[in-house]
């Protein structure tokens, strides 16, 4: 290699002193330029998307699936992966998120909750031409309720269940020890018994379940994937043209992973994709204005806290750990500081309006969990109020203008971590800081990495941190995090309560809905009051899309939910090329196509200029060559 | 009894004449230098960029910084009251240029001296004393060779955490091993010439023979080396930067081009962010690497005829 | 850069260090240099290791994120991949792995690792060898052009350009070009894609797939020959103009020897020396990948794996990103040495 290029360099040759080198240089270039020239509409005339070329959904998103294993994989892209290639015994409606059928049409439950049935659909096929059935979903889940890797993600929905059994092909019965009221949402994707049989759980961890020599993988779900592997940069999935509840009316969705977001999002403006997903909101705010394109920042099912130290323990012998201020230990200092946070400013300034304000642990989305606090017990943006709170519970300011403990002594300076890689974490710590400040507690910003903080959090060595919780539409995960029980697991405040443990533990078995609904609203409102968080924000997932090209995207939750990404297909079995626009039925808040703009000329510009720059490279081989044959001649004279 | 006066003198006179020797040999490089035009143009643009940063105080207010205390719109364009627009959180960008300059000089600056003492102290001892000291070092100094710069920063400076020191440290300690290589090919041939030999062979001690022969000769060409590292140093830090890894709560160029491609500077066409920090950068880069290659003309006789 | 430009200094300081009276044989040369990279290879392995073990967070929380776990699972999580072993057991099992060639297994791909550099290998060296290859011959070019005639305008056009993209951060010019040339500004066309390696539908052995390939490429291998190209030119030049100065070149032109001959007989194959050594050590640093032009461009090759696994941290992951890369670097070392033995056999120690 190196000899080759050192021969390259040392032939190097029309110089000012060579001479005549550089016209035949020039001519060759020239002479290759038209070649090229001649070629290439001959290359593009491929027809620029006629009549029977497959309609392609190509989604431009930031991260790849890590794996394709739904035993393995954890990352979202994974998730949405296996939406489009598996089906579900249930899913989730796109209004509130709260159980639908699917493979199960119907269920019911005995009185003490402890048998369900449920009746599937005799239609579900899998895409190698064998029936879908009970026995599937009953292998599926007892590989779940087995442990080993396949209950990593998936055994905390099955807590409870010792057994699910196919008392013929379409009646699936679960058994369970004890009530369990997130009960029927099942989202684990069921795979095929025929192929699975032939995966030991040793080997479960390294089963790619990627498509092999041209061969899907084995789903029954609307789309297969035809191409595509974990940590790669191109996903293609085929429609299933047999998909028992209707063929989705495009023909392929293929995902391209892009590394950072502005070129994805000029991909979209140049049509190489038609769908983004994750853009920032002055990005949506600057995609808004564009012909052809529709963009939103949809509501996601998640908030954004700031979180304090209540009190580390050590897990074990339950001496206190850590060094967190004494002062967050108690509800009523927290309380107070509800009021010095301005949510609304928070919105505007850091998340540049793309967000609702905070306030509760279960966000808007879930509107069936939610509680929302009444006017007389909702912080506002009171700095008097919270001094006066302060006042009341014992933290009076002293002579230097700093509030001090009960006990007179300082309380010295908060400190205020943020996730060094998020700018909106630092900058509600800076505002955080300020209305701190306002009230008379001094306050110290400092950032560190996630995974930093996550230690720090677990050796209870901080006061307040920035961060966030994706909250699943079932509230039991979410009320977990905050029970004693959560203690040096996944509790980040360090909150106990054992009132709120009693409550926690009766809404997991308490089969009747309604009161289930009362007794999460109780939970909510005392984590409310105690403010072990205050939630900032709820945030949003920027997405755009070629409206002159696709319509019929389904917004979950309905209104202001997202369009892509949701829980469940629903989305991709509706989106339909824009010239059905009208066709979108019942999906009322379908986008519908804004405007047909002209047809691209997508097809051939690569070839143009694949063509010249190939030409342009051989061109510049050949001008070697002539140079080089040049300088023989010269030496030869 | 005349001659401890007459040697009285002598030292006196030598000394003089060292000094005066000294001055003048500074004063040859000095009009050396500013024939050199390129030199000159880089000599005149870093003292500008320097004045800007040491006087950033007085030509805007360090408020400017602060999220809470913005006061212009979301990505203004450039106007009469913002000169260079404003950023996403309504911050004057030329506020943020002007303090910016400060925390990329002094990143610069300060892992080029972290580097420079790393480099001297290593590739002095390795040249000098050789023997198995010198062969462990000198495998040390391939071994930072050969890992590769940016993935071995990225792994110190996630070790690290984020902070500005620990960014100086950083780029310190992985851009030492040129500057040992150098300095210990330097000591080699210095150490064979026949003065070094002589001074040896006469009963002169190490320190002796580092001080008064090795110093002196290395010295110019750490010198000339340490405005090409800062160029590297600055470039560095705009890159760890745009991967993230620079200290969130300061504002330096990288940050600013980093905080301007994650908002979509050429989505939402806001140039007046993107542009400046890296013109900024490449004009600091590009003066010291012109100063850096004046100075190596200049003092190693060998390349002033290049 | 500064890091490989000074390398030449390295075997000149091993030159200087050379008793001149002995000159040993090549092959002796050769079997020295070789036991030395082989000591260099050891020196990694283990550094690979440990450094990797410093770093911060926890896989097995990370991986955990997104579910809910218990503590059970978490510990159950460390036994699959051994993260419960003390180090010093995990780092037995590391080097027995590696002797039966046995990289290990990604725990952010669930796949082995040999299989993910596998992947990830072709992109980066489509984009960092094209572009290092273009970048030193034209860089070579451009400095025989530029040495030669000293102070004519090319020469002035080729220091000032070199010295203005050496100062440019590579992804600053990267996103410049995409604007300009994937984007379109004004009267500019954008007529390359902004990102990825090809288009989905092109089968990339066909003659179309190669011509898509070419057309994703373009820019980054323009942005990154460009930045690359400082060295070469500026490496070349100067050490055109050393050789210059030589006597035999004087002589040789005294002879009445034609300039151009005297250059391309004599003075060239000379000066290209030391450039060649550049040229072999960066071929080293190709398979490191360019981590911020991978980004940009989207293009899945090394430098972004080394990105993706540090957030885990996927230890055994980036031991054999790093592995892979270092062993590269020490190769092209080796090789440039031989190669420098070779032909200047005043380094032979």
């Amino acid at each position: 290699m190196l000899e080759v290029l050192e021969g390259l360099a040392g032939r190097r040759r029309r110089g000012r002193h060579g001479g005549q080198g550089t016209p035949r240089g020039t001519r060759v270039v020239v002479a290759l330029a038209l070649l090229a020239a001649c070629l290439s509409p001959g290359l593009a005339l491929a027809p620029a998307r006629a009549a029977d070329e497959p309609v392609t959904l190509t989604i431009g998103v930031l991260n790849d699936a890590d794996s394709l294993n739904p035993f393995v994989g954890i990352e979202a892209m994974s998730f949405e992966m296996w939406q489009l290639t598996y089906d579900y015994l249930v899913t989730y409606s796109t209004k509130d998120l709260s159980p639908e059928p699917a493979l199960a049409q119907s269920w019911d439950t005995s009185d003490d909750g402890l048998t369900w049935t449920f009746h599937m659909t005799d239609k579900a096929m899998w895409s190698d031409g064998q029936p879908l059935t009970a026995e599937d979903v009953a292998y599926t889940y007892n590989r779940v309720i087995d442990g080993g890797p396949e209950a990593a993600t998936w055994g905390a929905y099955l807590t409870q269940v010792t057994k699910a059994e196919a008392t013929d092909p379409t009646t699936l019965v679960l058994t369970l020890k004890k009530p369990n009221s997130s009960l029927p949402l099942l989202p684990i994707p069921i795979v095929p018994e025929h192929v699975w049989k032939d995966v030991a759980e040793k080997d479960v961890k390294t089963y790619k379940n990627e498509p092999t020599d041209g061969q899907p993988v084995v789903g029954s779900g609307p789309f297969r994937m035809v191409e595509g592997s974990a940590g790669g940069s191109t996903y293609v999935f085929e429609a299933n043209p047999d998909y028992w509840q209707g063929a989705p009316h495009i023909d392929r969705v293929v995902f391209r992973v892009y590394k950072s977001e502005d070129p994805m999002v000029q991909a979209l403006i140049k049509g190489e994709v038609d769908f983004v997903d994750g853009i920032n909101a002055l990005q949506v705010k600057s995609l808004q204005g564009r012909d052809g394109i529709t963009a939103q920042n949809g509501n996601a099912p998640s908030f954004d806290e700031i979180a304090f130290n209540t009190g580390a323990i050590d897990v074990d012998t339950g001496d206190p750990i850590g060094d967190g201020n004494p002062a967050l230990k108690d509800a009523a200092f927290r309380h107070a500081l509800g009021y010095a946070i301005d949510t609304q400013q928070i919105i505007d300034k850091v998340y540049q309006g793309a967000g609702v304000p905070g306030s509760v642990i279960i966000p808007p989305a879930f509107s069936t969990w939610r509680w929302e606090p009444p006017a007389d017990e909702a912080y506002t943006y009171d700095p008097d109020k919270a001094g006066q709170l302060l006042d009341a519970a014992g933290y009076k300011m002293g002579s230097d203008g700093l509030r001090t403990m009960p006990d007179g002594s300082p309380i010295g300076t908060l400190r205020l971590a943020a996730r060094s890689e998020s700018p909106t974490s630092l900058n509600t710590m800076n505002y955080f800081q300020e209305w701190l400040q306002d009230i008379g507690i001094k306050a110290d910003v400092v950032s560190m990495e996630s995974s930093k903080l996550t230690n720090v959090i677990l050796d209870g060595n901080y006061d307040a941190f920035e961060w966030g919780w994706y909250v699943d539409p079932d509230p039991t995960t979410m009320l977990d995090y905050l029970t004693c029980g959560q203690l040096g697991s996944w509790s980040d405040s360090w909150y106990c309560n054992d009132a709120y443990d009693k409550l926690y533990q009766e809404q997991l078995t308490e089969m009747d809905k309604d009161k289930r609904v009362e007794l999460v609203h109780q939970m909510q409102q005392m984590v409310y009051e105690d403010a072990p968080y205050l939630v900032t924000a709820y945030d949003t997932i920027g997405e755009a899309f070629r409206s002159d090209r696709f319509a019929c995207f389904a917004q979950q939750p309905e209104p202001g939910g997202v369009w892509l990404f949701q829980s469940g297909a629903y989305s991709y079995l509706h989106v339909r090329p824009a010239a059905e626009a009208g066709d979108c039925g019942g999906a009322a808040n379908a986008t519908q196509a804004s405007e047909t703009s002209g047809e691209s000329s997508a097809v051939s510009t690569p070839v143009i200029v694949g063509v010249a720059v190939v030409a342009l490279a051989v061109a510049g081989l050949v001008a070697l060559l002539a140079a080089r044959r040049h300088r023989t001649a010269a030496d030869r004279e | 009894m005349s001659a401890p006066v007459a040697s009285g003198t002598v030292a006196v006179t030598s000394r003089q004449l060292a000094r005066r020797r000294r001055r003048a040999a500074f004063g040859r490089s000095w009009r050396r230098f500013r024939g050199n035009r390129a030199g000159m143009v880089g000599l005149v643009v870093l003292t500008l960029f320097l004045l800007v940063a040491l006087c950033a105080p007085l030509l805007a207010s360090a408020e400017g910084l602060q999220v809470t205390k913005a006061t212009g719109g979301v990505l203004e364009p450039p106007s009469s009251e913002y000169w260079l627009g404003t950023d996403a959180y309504g911050r004057s960008v030329l506020t943020l240029l002007i303090w910016g300059a400060r925390i990329s000089l002094f990143v610069g600056l300060m892992a080029t001296l972290i580097s420079m003492l790393i480099g001297t102290l290593v590739g002095l001892t390795s040249g000098y004393f050789g023997g198995w000291v010198g062969a462990v070092l000198f495998r040390l100094t391939e071994w930072f060779l050969v890992i590769p710069f940016l993935p071995l920063a990225i792994v110190l400076a996630t070790v690290l955490g984020r902070s500005l020191m620990n960014i100086v440290i950083v780029i310190g300690v992985t851009s030492w091993p040129g500057t040992a290589l150098l300095i210990r090919s330097q000591v080699l041939s210095i150490k064979e010439r026949s003065y070094v030999e002589r001074s040896r062979a006469l009963g002169a001690g190490h320190r002796h023979l580092i001080r008064r022969h090795l110093l002196p000769n290395v010295v110019p060409i750490v010198f000339a080396n340490t405005t090409l590292t800062v160029a590297v140093a600055i470039l560095s830090e705009t890159t760890l930067s745009f991967l993230g890894l620079g200290d969130p709560t300061r504002v330096s160029w990288g940050s600013m081009l980093d905080d301007a491609y994650s908002v979509g500077a050429i989505t939402t066409g806001s140039w007046w962010y993107f542009v400046p920090p890296g013109v900024c950068v490449v004009l600091v880069v590009l003066s010291f690497t012109l100063v850096g290659q004046a100075l190596e003309e200049v003092l190693n006789p060998k390349l002033r005829e290049r | 850069m500064s890091i490989v430009a000074a390398d030449p200094t390295a075997a000149a300081a091993e030159a200087a260090q050379v008793n001149r009276h002995r000159r040993r044989g090549f092959g002796r040369y050769a079997g020295f240099k070789v036991l030395g990279a082989l000591g260099s290879l050891m020196f990694m392995l283990v550094v690979n290791f440990f450094l990797f073990r410093v770093l911060p967070g926890d896989p097995a929380r990370t991986m955990g994120r997104g579910r809910l776990s218990t503590p059970e699972q978490l510990a159950e999580f460390k036994k699959t991949y051994g993260l419960d072993e003390p180090v010093l057991q995990q780092f037995g099992t590391y080097l027995n792995n590696l002797v039966h060639g046995d990289l290990g297994y990604s725990i952010l791909y669930h796949k082995d690792v040999s299989e993910v550099l596998a992947e990830r290998f072709w992109p980066t060296m489509l984009l960092v060898g094209t572009s290092t290859v273009l970048a030193a011959a034209i860089g070579v070019w451009l400095g025989i052009r530029a040495g030669w005639d000293r102070g004519s305008p090319l020469d002035r056009f080729t220091t000032g350009g070199s010295l203005t993209l050496y100062s440019m951060p590579e992804w600053w010019l990267g996103l410049l070009l995409i604007a300009a040339f994937a984007v379109g500004i004004g009267p500019l066309p954008g007529i390359f894609p902004t990102g990825g390696l090809h288009s989905v539908d092109v089968d990339p052995t066909s003659l179309k797939g190669v011509l898509d390939t070419a057309w994703h490429l373009a820019l980054p291998v323009v942005t990154l020959t460009l930045a690359y190209l400082a060295d070469y030119a500026l490496i070349m030049r100067g050490s055109l103009i050393d050789e210059l100065r030589s006597d035999y070149l004087t002589t040789a032109r005294a002879k009445g020897l034609r300039d151009v001959r005297v250059r391309d007989k004599h003075a060239v194959p000379n000066a290209l020396l030391p450039t060649t050594t550049v040229v072999a050590l960066n071929f080293g640093f190709v398979v490191a990948g360019a981590i911020t032009i991978e980004t940009i461009f989207s293009i899945p090759g090394l430098g972004l794996l080394t990105t993706d696994a540090l957030h885990v941290p996927d230890y055994w992951l980036l031991q054999g990103v790093f592995m892979l890369s270092s062993a590269a670097v020490i190769a092209a070392n080796l090789a440039a040495n031989l190669l420098y033995g070779w032909l200047d056999p005043r380094v032979r120690t």
